[in-house]
């Protein structure tokens, strides 16, 4: 059947229907399957999840029982959480501005580039490409406290003038190289870095897309203007055209922050860094609930997890409504 | 205020010379217009003398000081643009303020906060604020100040960016094609506008345009530009009656100009159609071209040696074009009527064609135009051919 029949097959088979309620069900007929897909998908699993959080269910038993808000109460209390959320808001507030700003800084080189633009771009854009469990590998060879580059490289400075210059070189030319992945004071700080070298190079793609819709004609007005320097220049004209793109970036970034795991998986495949240092939330979700079989704190911190991916989202609604559309 | 003397410009693209030696002199309050068809330069030419590109060769003057190697922003210039490139965060009293601010403040006053506790600062914006409001209320756009530019439409934008351009009182105002973007009653009515501005300030304005109205009705002098060169610049009077050239003669005028064969015989006469006229070229057995503007051809009678049949008509209410088919002739050739003359112009209809012979624009093969004609065989007398 096809559209233009619906009206006539409307007619003689059921005078009733008028044109209009006939148009309400063929749209949600239409509707139909995004509904469904978006049920089966996404609101289910979601709700089961809220409903799981107030439960001790494990996977294979026959029944649970209800315990309330203790799953949170736990997330909320316990040492060991406290952990989870300073390390993910570190890794968050570190590699967000970093990763953006290093973005932005690169695409407005790489824009400024006449030749060379593309091969600098494949360089920067590389380590998204590259496959993390590899890349992960590499990193801990350069990390290695004793064979690794960086420590070699540390300690070719020893005895110099560089050593002298800097006072935290000099005490661990004395002490002996710093551990890296192994030390609890470095090792988020360490995935932190990872997480900064690995996403920069998408945020810099992202801005470079958004360079180019700025209009043309804007920077000879403001060279008409009087504006000399080129951050009178970036700040009249560059920022806030590229303001959509920044909130994307932006809040794309933060959800990806929120969603590391594999980098963690990668490095300590048993726990989550020294002192667990590295117990991020989605690397607490696949413990409890996969590892310890703990569905209902697994989920409790799913939940809580949703809650914050939430409201960055609706913070990005606002500022896209509010602020950045010049409409 | 000050004159602009633009001192043979050359530009290249790589291999392309857009600009070919152009050379013009501009006096100080005056409104030239820079008209040609697309890919003419005239825009890269205004470009130049805003300092926005760089000449390959050549000087521009501004108030008889060379501006070489003094960056746009330091050669006190207001440019309009044809996208109005307005600022599309900032709103339009802030749009309009940007030039003031960047002049008049010092780069620590113009920070967000602390700008506001700085020495004098108070003051100074105080001013800015004057200066805006003024200029606002010579566009009348008072009522708008608080909007963003993606709320006001296409006129008041092109206020907005006028404004900008006038709110400080530079050497000159380069407008390039500023009225392209609007419809054709608003580009009408803000025509009338700046030229108005143009008299109420009297400051130098160099426009830009591919329209040949806009630079007949605003302009004090029109400079013709084509393929790099400006063939001609004179009042918009001389270019469209006395053209140097026959592409001026058929850029300038609307509808264009017709332009029928001639040639001059043994002795010099020139002959249209093969039709002797009482004219004397300057050399013998010349192939030639004559123009003669629309409104110039008279009707005649049918048997009269130049006619043809009305193959199109176009009445506009005020007058009547017709386009008249000459038997061995291509181009069909236009004819301005008085509206009165309708029942004798019906489609089909065959007429014949005159005109002084006074009023002949007469070139040579390569377009120039011949001016040393000599009406030996009947000076001034008015004849139908």
């Amino acid at each position: 059947m096809t559209l233009a029949d619906l009206p006539r097959s409307a007619d003689t088979a059921r005078p009733a229907a008028t044109p209009a309620t006939l148009q309400r069900r063929t749209a949600w007929v239409l509707t139909a399957p995004a509904l469904i897909l978006m049920a089966v998908i996404l609101l289910i699993p979601v709700s089961v999840a809220v409903v799981l959080s107030f439960t001790d269910y494990s996977l294979g038993n026959a029944g649970f029982d209800w315990v309330g808000l203790a799953n949170y109460e736990k997330l909320l209390t316990r040492s060991a959480y406290a952990r989870m959320f300073a390390a993910t808001f570190t890794y968050v507030l570190v590699v967000v501005p970093l990763s953006v700003g290093l973005g932005l800084g690169a695409a407005l080189l790489i824009n400024s580039l006449g030749r060379f633009r593309d091969v600098y771009k494949t360089i920067y854009f590389l380590p998204v490409m590259a496959t993390l469990i590899a890349m992960a590998i590499a990193w801990e060879f350069m990390l290695h406290p004793t064979i690794g580059t960086v420590n070699r490289t540390l300690a070719a400075g020893c005895g110099t003038w560089v050593e002298t210059a800097w006072p935290w070189l000099a005490m661990h030319c004395d002490e002996g190289m710093p551990l890296w992945l192994g030390d609890k004071r470095y090792a988020i700080w360490v995935i932190c870095f990872v997480g900064i070298w690995q996403g920069f190079g998408f945020n810099m793609v992202l801005y470079l897309a958004g360079l180019t819709s700025v209009h043309r004609e804007l920077y000879h007005a403001a060279e008409m203007d009087g504006v000399r320097s080129g951050w009178e220049r970036f700040r009249l004209v560059t920022w806030p055209a590229l303001g959509p793109t920044t909130v994307f970036v932006v809040t794309i970034s933060c959800i990806r922050a929120f969603q590391l795991f594999d980098t963690i998986e990668a490095f300590y495949p048993i726990g989550a860094g020294p002192g667990k240092s590295a117990y991020v939330m989605m690397y607490a979700i696949f413990e409890k609930g996969v590892k310890q079989n703990l569905v209902g704190i697994g989920s409790a911190i799913t939940v809580l997890f949703l809650v914050f991916v939430m409201m960055i989202t609706l913070i990005q609604r606002w500022l896209v409504e509010r602020k950045v559309h010049y409409a | 205020m000050s004159g602009l003397q633009i001192d043979t410009i050359t530009k290249s693209f790589g291999a392309t010379e857009v600009l070919k030696g152009v050379s013009l002199e501009i006096g100080a309050g005056e409104f030239v217009s820079l008209v040609g068809p697309s890919g003419c330069g005239k825009s890269t030419l205004l470009r130049i003398v805003a300092g926005l590109e760089q000449a390959t060769a050549g000087d521009i003057r501004i108030g008889g000081r060379s501006v070489a190697g003094i960056r746009a922003a330091d050669r006190n210039l207001s440019m309009v643009f044809q996208s109005y490139a307005l600022y599309p965060h900032l709103s339009v009293a802030d749009n309009i303020a940007v030039p003031l601010r960047m002049r008049q403040l010092g780069g620590w006053h113009r920070l967000p906060l602390i700008g506001g506790l700085m020495p004098g600062a108070r003051d100074r914006r105080a001013a800015i604020r004057q200066a805006v409001a003024a200029a606002a209320d010579t566009l009348e756009i008072s009522a708008l100040l608080d909007r963003k530019p993606g709320q006001l439409s296409g006129g008041q934008r092109q206020r907005v960016a006028l404004g900008r351009a006038l709110v400080r009182e530079p050497a000159a105002f380069l407008l390039d094609e500023p009225l392209s973007n609007l419809d054709a009653k608003l580009r009408v009515q803000t025509r009338a506008e700046i030229a108005q501005l143009h008299r109420r300030l009297g400051t130098t304005f160099v426009y830009v345009t591919h329209d040949q109205v806009e630079a007949m009705t605003m302009s004090d002098r029109i400079a013709v530009m084509m393929d790099g060169r400006i063939l001609q610049c004179a009042s918009p009077d001389i270019v469209y009656n006395d053209p140097d050239d026959i592409r001026v003669a058929e850029f300038i005028g609307s509808p264009k100009i017709n332009l029928l064969p001639a040639e001059s015989d043994g002795a010099g006469r020139l002959s249209v159609f093969g039709h002797g006229l009482p004219l004397h070229g300057p050399a013998p057995n010349q192939v030639l071209q004559v123009g003669i503007r629309p409104e110039r051809l008279i009707v005649g009678d049918a048997d009269a040696p130049i006619a043809g049949h009305v193959a199109h008509l176009e009445n506009l209410g005020s007058e009547l074009f017709a386009q008249v088919r000459i038997a061995g002739f291509n181009h069909p050739v236009t004819l301005r009527a008085e509206p009165e003359m309708a029942p004798a112009l019906h489609l089909g209809a065959r007429i014949g064609l005159g005109f002084d012979p006074a009023h002949l624009l007469v070139f040579d093969a390569g377009g120039k135009r011949v001016r040393r004609l000599s009406p030996q065989a009947a000076p001034r007398r008015k004849e139908t051919v």
